[in-house]
């Protein structure tokens, strides 16, 4: 156990070494990892926790996104001060995705809804130009800090990491409270979890504003990294990219989330040059997935090393 | 005023009419049991209690208040618990996550107090996880307290679902079918279980079940439900008596 | 005056209605089926016309053996597909079947993308365009064709249901499996056999599309959001659902995307997909209602 605890502080001290010998791209591939951590842990929280069908994660990325990108470009806000601002709209998002939840709406009936969802809110990008700047893009100025403008990769890696490991240790609590073993219980019997007087509706709209939450800080944190932002970069491809991530990486588990946005990350490095390889690989990939190691690489991990076990998602 | 009132109880499915005019009343400290043939109403009239079906008519009252039109969490809340006939536990919690996922409303602290592990916050799991490790300890199953639910036999599983029941010592227990399956010595276990927190709690509990010298045993009071009416009440020893009853579904 | 419009945009919704009752039906006798829903099925539906494009301009088949072609390989796909992919997880979780069909449907994007790479492909059409003109309706040669195909199509496995044994054995596998395996129905093969035919109907919307649409890896996306419009507006799982749902559609989408707004031509499924789940679940015709907790 505290073995578990301390790797949340050692591995991203580790992580600091490589990033002194990186060069630029390399440390953007790392940065761009990060970004997808926040997208797996907050994604994790509603599927693999709660145990929903919900198919809303790219909404929450894209309005994070945008939000940071319209108030930093409309308000001309630094950057540092629209992630808050990001992360409660995809929080609010959240709550939206969340309605039909609470009105019963379960299975794969959420997952067409939640879809919808995410697409009526791409079609929302491209429509309001001044605002999104449509499908020609959002191009945001470089990303600052306190006055401190980042420019360079590097400058950048501090300020995800930090989000990052404050985010995971953070998540990592609310999954080991009783919230965590709450969203448990729904996800296992919801009926059950009800008669312990557990209130279910306010834990699905917990789970799913905290979802938002985190993936819309992602989602400013991706503003930042690519300096522009169009509609396509949160469609169906990307859902299916974010799925992924915890698919592959293990659902439920925050150490899977970490696993899968690195595979993710650095699997279309592997195949840049082949457009179409990439998409293929992915899909082969994931149906081994559900076939062969349906709990995905952390439970292998976890049977190699306690280390990777985290409390609340067991692999047996 | 008796714990739980059930007066004028009707429950319709469209055409169907699944429980009529049932009526009847549970007090503190004793046991009824709730038998019938097959279809007879009793699972639609136990789960009307529990809040997952809705009254076409009648009321149910727990402790002066009406229930009938809360939700199954807000009862609970109020001190009504219940076990499942399929189990309806987490499989993938511990036997003790299961527990303090009984104890979950007992166990509040802020949303603050979670993410900076306030010393409250610290306190309150500390004390529910030691109430949970007695309380299994209690029923003989401490040393399977730490494994998934799953992973449990049947006989241990069923004392999970019953302790977590328990575990917020509630004023009405509901219990469905929890003898089903069992072998005879973990049955006289259970039996031995509920007759002492009855008598030594003053919980009342309310089951459904269909192995007869089980209930016999158990029950203060018996009721007879067929084709969704109440066919009869009384002790044991009255109903083993009662004609109606004997060609309802007894058979002899 | 706006009202003179009328006619036109029932026809030409109608027309596109057909397309699209079309692909939700491809849907729906797979979900009848094995209760799973295919995530991926929009991506099967562009494979159809990419695969005719290629047997057509690749192995320079004539037009119609190479639709047959294309039908008979996507009829072949599906059936590997139920048996090999998703009759081993049926009973597992449900995000494992939704991810499943996904991650296939994804991969034959790549296949798609791998074969043409960045060209926008136009299939090669059996007929030229034509129009016609009814009173001061315009009507197509490509929409009298969707209507016509799909009142044949349904006409005939019409008639396949009630008349063949196939059909009442599909019937009988409808209503429930297992009571069909318990009468030694070999549930697994018919499965195999309804996912090729849904397959194979999908690839045949898609060969329609095709005439309509230039070829897009991505389209699959669009595709597969109007079945589920359909499918939810017309009761999930219910068959004549399914064809009314498309229809009303697309009619709904040319009558909103000129009575109110242009933009209604693009979101009208997202629309109704929400409104329809919100209000009344189980749609016009279906059975399924929510969870009450």
């Amino acid at each position: 156990m505290k073995l578990t605890r301390s790797v949340f502080w050692i591995a991203p001290m580790l992580a600091l070494i490589p990033h002194l010998l990186l060069n630029e791209y390399y440390q953007y591939l790392v940065n761009l990892t990060l970004v997808y951590v926040l997208v797996g842990v907050g994604f994790n929280i509603v599927v693999g926790n709660l145990g929903q069908l919900a198919f809303s994660n790219v909404a929450f990325f894209g309005i994070g996104a945008y939000a940071s990108g319209i108030l930093t470009t409309q308000l001309s806000m630094p950057w540092w001060m629209t992630i808050i601002p990001a992360g409660l709209a995809g929080a609010l998002a959240g709550c939206a995705a969340s309605i039909p939840a609470l009105r019963g709406v379960r299975l794969f009936y959420l997952a067409i809804m939640t879809l919808a969802f995410g697409e009526l809110m791409r079609w929302s990008y491209i429509r309001t130009p001044s605002l999104t700047g449509g499908s020609m893009g959002l191009s945001v100025p470089a990303p600052e800090l306190f006055g401190w403008v980042m420019e360079r990769e590097h400058d950048k890696f501090y300020v995800f990491l930090f989000i990052v490991v404050v985010v995971v240790i953070f998540t990592n609590r609310i999954l080991e409270s009783r919230i965590g073993r709450a969203f448990q219980a729904i996800k296992n019997d919801e009926k059950a979890a009800a008669a312990m007087a557990i209130p279910t509706s306010r834990y699905f709209l917990l789970a799913f504003a905290l979802s938002g939450f985190i993936v819309g800080v992602g989602g400013a944190m991706y503003t930042a990294l690519v300096g522009h932002l169009s509609p396509e970069a949160f469609d169906l491809v990307q859902l299916i990219q974010q799925f992924a991530i915890i698919m592959v990486g293990g659902l439920g588990s925050l150490v899977g989330s970490v696993l899968g946005a690195v595979l993710i990350t650095a699997t279309p490095e592997l195949f840049r040059d082949w457009p179409g390889f990439e998409e293929l690989m992915f899909g082969v990939v994931i149906v081994l997935v559900i076939l062969l190691l349906p709990r995905g690489l952390s439970s292998l991990l976890a049977r190699a090393h306690s280390v990777f076990k985290d409390r609340y998602y067991r692999d047996d | 005023m008796a714990l739980l009132e059930v007066a004028g109880a009707t429950v319709r499915f469209g055409g169907l009419t699944a429980v009529k005019e049932v009526a009847f009343e549970v007090e503190a400290g004793t046991v009824r049991a709730l038998i019938g043939p097959n279809g007879a109403g009793k699972t639609t009239l136990f789960r009307a209690i529990a809040g997952e079906e809705r009254l076409s008519g009648g009321s149910i009252r727990f402790q002066g208040a009406a229930i009938h039109d809360l939700t199954p969490h807000e009862i609970a809340a109020r001190g009504v618990r219940r076990t499942f006939q399929n189990g309806g536990l987490f499989g993938d919690l511990t036997a003790l996550e299961n527990i303090l996922a009984g104890l979950h409303m007992r166990t509040r602290s802020s949303l603050w107090g979670l993410l900076v592990n306030s010393r409250r916050a610290v306190q309150a799991e500390r004390e529910a996880t030691r109430k949970a490790r007695q309380l299994l300890g209690m029923m003989g199953i401490g040393h399977v307290a730490d494994q998934p639910a799953r992973d449990l036999s049947g006989g241990q599983q069923r004392m999970v679902e019953i302790v977590r029941a328990l575990a917020t010592d509630p004023p009405l227990l509901l219990l469905d079918e929890p003898a089903v399956g069992l072998a005879p010595p973990v049955r006289t276990e259970l039996l031995g279980i509920i007759r002492r927190v009855v008598e030594q709690q003053g919980i009342a509990v309310l089951l459904i079940e269909h192995a007869i010298e089980f209930v016999m045993t158990v029950s203060d009071t018996i009721m007879v439900l067929n084709n969704g009416e109440l066919i009869a009440q009384g002790t044991p020893a009255q109903v083993r008596e009662n004609r109606e009853v004997l060609e309802a579904y007894l058979g002899r | 005056m706006m009202l003179a419009l009328l006619p036109q945009l029932l026809v030409s919704g109608i027309a596109i209605g057909m397309l699209y009752a079309l692909i939700a039906l491809s849907m729906t006798i797979l979900y009848r089926a094995t209760t799973v829903v295919n995530f991926g099925h929009g991506d099967i539906v562009m494979v159809g016309a990419y695969l005719l494009t290629i047997f057509v301009v690749n192995a320079t088949l004539p037009f119609l053996p190479a639709l047959l072609a294309s039908l008979a390989v996507l009829f072949v796909f599906g059936y590997l597909l139920h048996r090999v992919f998703i009759w081993p997880i049926l009973e597992g979780p449900h995000l494992s079947l939704a991810m499943m069909a996904i991650a296939i449907g994804y991969a034959l994007r790549g296949l798609m993308r791998l074969e043409y790479g960045q060209e926008s492909v136009r299939m090669p059409r059996p007929f030229p365009e034509k129009v016609f003109f009814i009173h001061d309706v315009v009507i197509t040669l490509d929409e009298v064709v969707f209507c016509v195909v799909v009142i044949v199509l349904l006409l005939s496995s019409y008639l396949v249901f009630s008349r063949t044994r196939f059909g009442r054995i599909v019937q009988a596998m409808f209503q429930t499996q297992r009571g069909a395996s318990l009468v030694g129905i070999d549930v697994r093969l018919y499965n195999n056999l309804i996912w090729g035919a849904g397959c194979a109907l999908g690839a045949l919307g898609g060969v329609l599309l095709g005439l309509i649409l230039v070829l897009d890896p991505d389209a699959g996306a669009w595709t597969l959001l109007r079945g589920f419009a359909a499918m939810t507006l017309g009761g999930f799982g219910s068959l004549h659902g399914a064809v009314v749902g498309g229809l009303l559609i697309g009619i709904l989408e040319k009558l909103l995307g000129t009575y109110v707004s242009t933009a209604f031509i693009d979101i009208t499924c997202y629309i109704v997909i929400i409104v329809v789940l919100l209000v009344r679940p189980r749609g016009l015709f279906g059975q399924h209602a929510t969870l009450r907790i």
